[in-house]
């Protein structure tokens, strides 16, 4: 895609599945349900109101300009400020993938324009090359590796009440239910996914935090949650569910190599021809 | 227990579809069968769901356009899709901003399927002892 200057988005299937914008060859912009939007981020963070923002929207769809323009016209950011936030999700958006399994792409020459991309196009090759340094980095923690599907649990009692961890802990401590995946604990804080990641992955090291594998039901009571801590293993009592996808890796030294044969493919040059699915399941 | 395998199949169509934050099932007439909606209040869902998906249907009805498949409200935060489960109950989801729609129309027909079966067919009652 990169070498042959390609314009169009990339339709992903896998999990996550998504869309990656290109413009000659660079990215413009990434959608995937694992890594929350620059606008998720913006509206969650308050740096921008919501009834700006819908203003904003409107008045740059009935003038059919650009999202971007009519943002700065309005000094609502900027315009360093914004092409630094549609960086960091772009770069989020591609972690998301290598954090996930692609099983094909698709081309589309004339998609529907995305309503922000960046401008000027990130590098590919770059991004996925950071994006494996961070499957790298998360890879390092002890234990199984975290993954964005992961549920995960405040531990109880490993806080004293009313102490302030600061440095965003504390909104993990109180998002994380037993319910919520990584992903979901991203989108309900309005923060990347691999930021977010990074710190569940250092709060699970200091024990503050445990992860349950997609699929089982989150702990119940201080037995299974000391069960749940030690990385996955089955909650006591209740069954393993059937899953259509075999389980990802296991172990930290799987995950950088099997993103690393799909994330790449992902942005083959079209001399290649067509992606295949992934023939190893 | 018929509540039990329901909210395993809620909480399956939740791992499968990535975005749903919370299920709830509901009778028709507004009372909440059961609910895994995190931090929102079941009681008030159900009896919204049930009035929603009578007037959903009904405006389906008016603009001449049959069965309805879903409704969906789109908010800045999120998104709410309810589904009739036969003739006697509701589905609700509720969905965060990434919420996969590919995913949700594919995994919500075999999800109601799934539901609607153990509504209809509840465990029968044990023996009197």
């Amino acid at each position: 895609m990169s070498a042959a200057g390609f314009t169009g988005a990339l339709t992903v299937i896998g999990a996550p599945g998504g869309t990656i914008h290109l413009a000659d060859g660079a990215v413009t912009a990434i959608d995937t349900p694992w890594s929350p939007s620059a606008e998720v981020v913006l509206l969650h963070s308050g740096r921008v109101p919501e009834a700006d923002w819908e203003a904003a929207f409107t008045a740059a769809a009935v003038a059919r300009d650009q999202l971007r323009a009519e943002l700065l016209r309005r000094g609502l950011l900027g315009e360093g400020e914004l092409e630094a936030l549609l960086r960091t999700a772009l770069a989020d958006g591609m972690f998301a993938f290598a954090a996930g399994f692609v099983d094909s792409c698709r081309t589309e020459e004339s998609p529907p324009g995305h309503p922000l991309p960046l401008e000027p196009a990130a590098d590919a090759s770059w991004l996925v090359t950071e994006a494996l340094r961070r499957l790298d980095v998360l890879a390092a923690f002890p234990g199984p590796p975290l993954r964005p599907r992961d549920r995960v649990l405040s531990v109880p009692g490993a806080v004293r009440p009313g102490a302030f961890l600061g440095g965003g802990r504390d909104e993990i401590l109180a998002a994380a239910d037993g319910r919520r995946t990584s992903r979901d604990l991203a989108f309900a804080l309005g923060r990347g996914l691999y930021v977010t990641m990074l710190q569940l992955a250092r709060m699970r090291a200091d024990g503050l935090i445990a992860s349950v594998a997609p699929g089982l039901s989150p702990a119940s009571d201080g037995e299974d949650q000391a069960e749940a801590a030690s990385g996955g293993a089955t909650v006591s009592g209740l069954p393993r569910r059937q899953k259509d996808r075999p389980a990802p890796p296991a172990r930290a030294e799987d995950l950088p190599s099997r993103a690393a044969r799909s994330v790449p493919r992902m942005l083959r040059p079209r001399s290649e021809g067509p992606s295949r699915p992934r023939d190893t399941r | 227990m018929v509540e039990d395998a329901l909210l395993a199949e809620m909480r399956a169509l939740q791992d499968r579809v990535t975005g749903i934050t919370g299920t709830a099932v509901a009778s028709r007439d507004g009372l909440i069968v059961r609910g895994d909606t995190g931090g929102v209040d079941p009681d008030n869902l159900a009896a919204l769901a049930a009035t929603w998906l009578a007037l959903a249907q009904r405006m389906s009805r008016e603009a001449g356009q049959g069965m309805l498949r879903e409704a969906m409200t789109r908010s800045v935060g999120g998104y709410v899709a309810i589904y009739a489960i036969g003739a006697k109950a509701v589905l609700v989801l509720i969905g965060d901003e990434g919420l996969d729609m590919a995913g949700l129309h594919r995994e919500s027909v075999p999800a109601l399927e799934a539901i609607g079966t153990l509504l209809v067919d509840p465990a029968p009652f044990p023996a009197a002892p």
